[in-house]
């Protein structure tokens, strides 16, 4: 018992942790952390890791919204594209086999460590497109007293929506919050800033993320053995991620997250093919 | 084109009680939340460690999981001091958060009678609520 728990705990903050300071969330650590050490079934990690992603996405927006870093606007109509995939998505894991499951988090995986060696792109764009003007998606980086506040344009909405399609149904396929592909959608597509990119992809994950949850919630797939305690360690873990974050070497670990990445990658793939 | 400055005005407005509340709301949901699981997680730790043991091999096992209680008994059995079932609506509470925020957002966007944004904004709060519909059948 002891065990069981105390493993589930350690593995849910050990998950949070290296999503939180990889910026990659706990989601595409705790799944196959679950399945591969635990023993479990995918679709229960799924369920579970889901809800932690919730509760992470809450804990680490509140600092990004107060400091005015995320932006709601963009948020609120680029969420519209991630629900209805979200739901979508959630509502095929119950029907998709496991093993074609493990293949497409293997694909992920590669996604999410190209994701972190990529150059981002720090093009600021002045004015925002006709669309974006009209929906006022345009914003302000934060100024800091010393450091000026700068205004930063929008383009390409339905360029950036269609991604976070893609985004939102692997979020409620797969239990993750699909933080790479959303950062890499605005930040590419939509040219906003990085950080501004990265705050909003936060938010916005809660709600996709909370999508998902519920279907798996209400269908009964959530098994609160297992879900309880990954939800409070990931939590966790996070919340550890967040603090230690300024003060760690952030450029060396990346190679150590990517190697983590392909190595989730190559045992999920494995797993998928073997099953074949 | 840009919008025309009352318009301009009346988005800032929405923009500062946005960015005000939504941390507050975030962190009451998150806390509140986390509370209750950590109480149910304890009280079944201490409960009923046995079920936790057997539970967790059924999963393994690939047990498929057992019919989820409806709402009122998971209440009764929570205030009854059931751990899973406190758990249980600690996680409930959990999904909760986005339902709150996007609730939120919601009024202020009415308040500020943002329609473009009201509308979009109801949408994504339709979803959420359709997703638990969809749950609930499928």
């Amino acid at each position: 018992m002891v065990t069981i728990l105390g493993g589930l705990l350690l593995l849910s903050v050990g998950a949070g942790f290296v999503g939180s300071i990889s910026g990659l969330g706990g989601g595409v650590f705790i799944v196959p952390t679950l399945v591969v050490v635990s023993h479990l079934p995918i679709q229960v990690a799924i369920a579970a890791s889901l809800i932690s992603v919730v509760a992470t996405s809450a804990g680490a927006s509140v600092a990004f919204v107060r400091d005015g870093w995320t932006n709601l606007r963009v948020a609120m109509v680029l969420e519209c594209a991630t629900v209805t995939g979200a739901i979508t998505g959630a509502y095929l894991t119950g029907v998709v086999p496991p093993r074609v499951l493990e293949l497409l988090f293997a694909a992920i995986m590669l996604q999410s460590a190209y994701f972190s060696l990529r150059k981002p792109g720090d093009d600021i764009l002045p004015r925002s497109d006709p669309l974006a003007e009209r929906l006022n998606l345009s914003g302000d980086l934060p100024g800091d007293g010393i450091q000026p506040v700068i205004p930063y344009g929008v383009v390409n909405v339905p360029g950036g929506a269609a991604l976070m399609l893609v985004a939102g149904l692997m979020s409620g396929l797969l239990g993750i919050g699909s933080g790479a592909l959303k950062v890499m959608a605005m930040d590419y597509v939509m040219h906003l800033p990085l950080k501004v990119s990265s705050a909003t992809s936060n938010f916005m994950i809660g709600v996709t993320a909370g999508a998902g949850a519920l279907v798996f919630l209400f269908r009964g797939d959530v098994s609160t053995v297992i879900a309880g305690p990954v939800a409070l360690g990931v939590t966790a873990g996070a919340l550890a991620g967040s603090r230690v974050l300024p003060y760690a070497n952030v450029r060396a670990l990346r190679i150590v997250f990517v190697a983590i990445m392909i190595l989730i990658a190559i045992e999920m793939g494995w797993r998928a093919m073997s099953g074949l | 084109m840009a919008p025309a400055p009352e318009v301009q005005l009346i988005q800032d407005a929405e923009t500062r009680l946005l960015r005000a509340w939504t941390p507050a709301i975030l962190r009451a949901v998150l806390v509140a939340a986390v509370t209750v699981v950590t109480v149910g997680l304890v009280e079944s730790t201490f409960g009923s460690p046995g079920y936790f043991v057997t539970r967790f091999h059924e999963l393994q096992r690939g047990i498929q999981l057992r019919q989820p209680k409806d709402f009122g008994t998971l209440v009764g059995d929570a205030l009854l001091g059931n751990g899973r079932s406190i758990m249980t609506l600690g996680l409930m509470l959990l999904t909760l958060v986005p339902i709150v925020r996007v609730t939120f957002t919601l009024l202020v966007f009415l308040f500020e009678k943002d329609y473009p944004y009201v509308a979009m904004t109801a949408y994504v709060l339709a979803a959420l609520i359709l997703g638990a519909a969809l749950g609930r059948i499928g």
